[in-house]
């Protein structure tokens, strides 16, 4: 396995990040703002801000094909930014909402984006050539709190969609003239607007911190803050699922998943380490970290005796404990695919609190 | 007609959308209901195993089957953890280690060691706010529990503490900081 | 004033009293707290919900239910607990300190006062404890963000450490004094 690369950007929480479709251009939510870096060899370098929120930037996707970026804040709004000769231009989002702006992803069709929020809404946006700006249509039944993450299926219709009230919720943002009639899938056939295909919770609770479809779109993994990963296999429309498989394990809650395949989940979170778990209908397991242990982390240390005593003597200090063993120094916020072919995973990517973006050899 | 403070009133809490009137028992699944008596016949169960020597199989019983949600009420909650802490004493502190391994390994271990964590919590919490306030029943208290009532007036409850203490150091050793997670975010509270 | 044999033979049994209690159960009771801690410590930045544009400690606004979670109780004997609260985006840990008599009593009060008017110098330190205890912390993600977590927890854990060593130290200079003042002003009466 190869070593991760990693990226200190800066010391400061990195609350998302998103690489374009082509790898060289990574966009980093950090406080008010969000930083634009291009790739230069093996280097990531500040080449733009995107300024205009006025609260915390909570998340931020570029789309991988048409390159416009779509940013949201607590400031109760999202903007989409596209390049233009002047930089880049932001269009602001009618979004009607009244609370925080939770997390935002464009929709694999590219052609709408979903925003949750703290008003108990997700607002789906598309664009209305007539009036030429972003419009939202919300999902908010049976919302009861803030949607913290959300996660499309490939059909670009169905959407999963978290919440604090501890439930994962599977909802269809189908919308007139922008998607087409989705196929019949395993979690619906007719599906109006803010169909509710499915509704899960956990045992033991926790408000869901990340969900995720498999890459079929047959499978529903989430994420709680209880610890646990939750794997969902419907059976079919209006059907319970044929199996719900829980995964409580020993480790502090994991703040993002990915799917890798099939029968492979990649996970981060509190404990500042991505973890791999493994497994299919019958039964699912943590398979291990994704780093190889027992190496010096964090870069070169100067080791020496003589260092060794001028600490202890200068600071009376007798190790150095203010570096954890782990890769990223804080909590992983998000993972990312960072590099696929079909339905596997060649790199991911990690972005945490500590101002680093990792990118991982899966 | 009595004075109201006009500037306390919560006025948020008034409207049924409001975030203050989340409905937290939405956040549970559904729980069958748990008669005192199920609890009771449950303790006696335990108790016969104890006295045969095999507290682990005791452990694992009273771990499996404990008393959620308002049916249960107080006092049969208090008599499952009476129940729980009398196992905890009855097994030495050297073989502490090996039983929770065992629980662990057997079937639903995961779960039932999560189970354990909400009962030491919960027999720490317990001590404190029945000396210091005194406001719950004696006669709520199952056989078990007395016993440590009594310890208590002595020492400070010191001693019954130690054990509950070393149990949780043991436990986190084998379930992990998750056990501690879920404790905090379960909703079914025993 | 007692006689000086009495006060030194008082000090004397707290100070084994204390010993065999620190050999006995300080350990695990330390290390549940820090295990309890660095588990409540996975906070996450959470705008409000109940109010537009306000990212506060949810800890303190409690006005979603579903964002606190269980509180949990560490106690060591009736005297000596810690109260953990967690939430989304804030814990708040809450101290009692132990005190075997009316000086530690005083004691006890006239340090955390010191301190709680001194919070802001402390980042971390509650300006008002929390009922009950002495001496309340309120730890945000803005402090898990730009401090190491394990750090603010053996800062906490370290604090517990010193406070007990502190008072007890404050006892016996007390007692010293005291003991000096008696003798100075009962000489001349002699």
């Amino acid at each position: 396995m190869a070593a991760p690369e990693v990226h200190l950007l800066f010391h400061h929480p990195i609350a998302d990040h998103s690489f374009s479709g082509d790898r060289s251009l990574l966009a980093v939510a950090r406080d008010n703002n969000v930083e634009l870096y291009k790739r230069t060899g093996n280097k990531f370098n500040l080449k733009d801000e995107l300024k205009g929120h006025d609260k915390t930037v909570t998340s931020v996707d570029i789309a991988p094909n048409s390159g416009k970026i779509v940013t949201c804040s607590q400031d109760r709004n999202a903007y989409v930014w596209e390049p233009s000769p002047e930089g880049w231009k932001p269009t602001l989002v009618i979004l009607r909402i009244n609370r925080a702006a939770t997390f935002v992803r464009w929709s694999p069709s590219e052609g709408k984006f979903a925003v949750g929020s703290g008003a108990r809404v997700v607002a789906i946006c598309y664009f209305e050539e007539e009036d030429n700006w972003w419009v939202s249509k919300h999902l908010k039944k049976p919302i009861r709190s803030t949607v913290t993450t959300l996660a499309w299926h490939p059909n670009s219709v169905l959407l999963a969609a978290g919440s604090t009230d501890s439930h994962t919720r599977v909802f269809s943002s189908f919308i007139k003239g922008i998607d087409e009639k989705p196929e019949l899938s395993v979690w619906g056939e007719r599906l109006p607007f803010n169909t509710v295909c499915g509704e899960y919770l956990n045992n033991a609770g926790g408000w869901v911190h990340s969900c995720a479809f498999s890459p079929s779109g047959n499978v529903l993994a989430f994420t709680g803050h209880d610890s646990s990963v939750t794997v969902v296999y419907p059976s079919g429309p209006e059907q319970p699922p044929s199996a719900i498989v829980n995964i409580s394990t020993q480790l502090l809650p994991f703040c993002s998943l990915i799917w890798n395949g099939e029968n492979e989940i990649i996970a981060g979170g509190y404990d500042c380490e991505a973890y791999r778990l493994q497994g299919d209908e019958s039964g699912w397991q943590l398979a291990g970290s994704l780093e190889s242990k027992g190496r010096a982390s964090g870069g070169v240390q100067d080791e020496s005796a003589l260092n060794m005593f001028r600490q202890m003597d200068l600071r009376g200090k007798i190790q150095n404990d203010t570096q954890l063993k782990t890769v990223h120094q804080n909590t992983i916020s998000t993972v990312r695919v960072y590099e696929g072919s079909g339905s596997t995973l060649g790199k991911c990517s990690t972005s945490g609190v500590d101002g680093r973006v990792v990118i991982w050899t899966v | 007609m009595t004075t109201t403070n006009w500037r306390t009133i919560n006025v948020d809490a008034l409207d049924p959308e409001s975030s203050y009137n989340f409905d937290l028992s939405t956040l549970t699944p559904q729980l069958a209901p748990v008669s005192t008596s199920s609890i009771q016949q449950l303790g006696n169960q335990v108790r016969q195993q104890l006295r045969s020597g095999d507290a682990e199989g005791a452990l694992r019983v009273a771990l499996s089957n404990p008393p959620y949600g308002a049916a249960a009420g107080e006092g049969g909650k208090d008599a499952h953890l009476a129940t729980v802490v009398e196992c905890l004493q009855s097994v030495k502190l050297a073989d502490v280690g090996r039983v929770l391994e065992r629980v662990y390994q057997g079937p639903g271990g995961v779960e039932c060691l999560d189970v354990l964590v909400k009962y030491l919590y919960k027999g720490m919490a317990q001590s404190t706010s029945s000396t210091t306030t005194n406001s719950r029943p004696a006669s709520s208290q199952g056989p078990g529990f007395s016993q440590i009532q009594a310890r208590t007036s002595v020492e400070g409850g010191g001693q019954a503490m130690s054990v509950l203490l070393s149990w949780h150091e043991k436990v986190i050793e084998i379930a992990g900081q998750g056990a501690i997670i879920r404790v905090m975010t379960d909703r079914r509270t025993v | 004033m007692p006689p000086d044999g009495k006060i030194e033979d008082g000090i004397q049994k707290t100070a084994t009293r204390a010993n065999i209690f620190r050999s006995q159960s300080l350990r695990p009771y330390l290390l549940c707290v820090r295990s309890s801690l660095t588990a409540a410590l996975s906070l996450s930045n959470f705008a409000s919900q109940a109010t537009e544009r306000h990212n506060v400690p949810e800890i303190e606004a409690q006005t979603s239910p579903e964002l606190l979670l269980n509180p949990l109780t560490i106690s060591r004997n009736e005297n000596e607990r810690v109260l953990i609260e967690p939430s989304v985006n804030s814990v708040r840990v809450s101290i009692k300190i132990k005190q075997a008599d009316e000086i530690e009593n005083i004691l006890v009060h006239k340090f955390t006062r010191f301190l709680t008017q001194r919070a802001e110098n402390f980042e971390i330190l509650r300006r008002k404890a929390v009922k009950g205890y002495d001496i309340s912390f309120l730890i945000t993600n803005f402090h898990t963000e730009e401090m190491l977590k394990h750090k603010l927890v053996d800062f906490v854990i370290q604090f517990m450490e010193d406070v007990d060593k502190e008072i007890s130290e404050m006892k016996l200079f007390l007692n010293a004094r005291a003991r000096f003042v008696a003798e100075s002003f009962l000489t001349p009466f002699d």
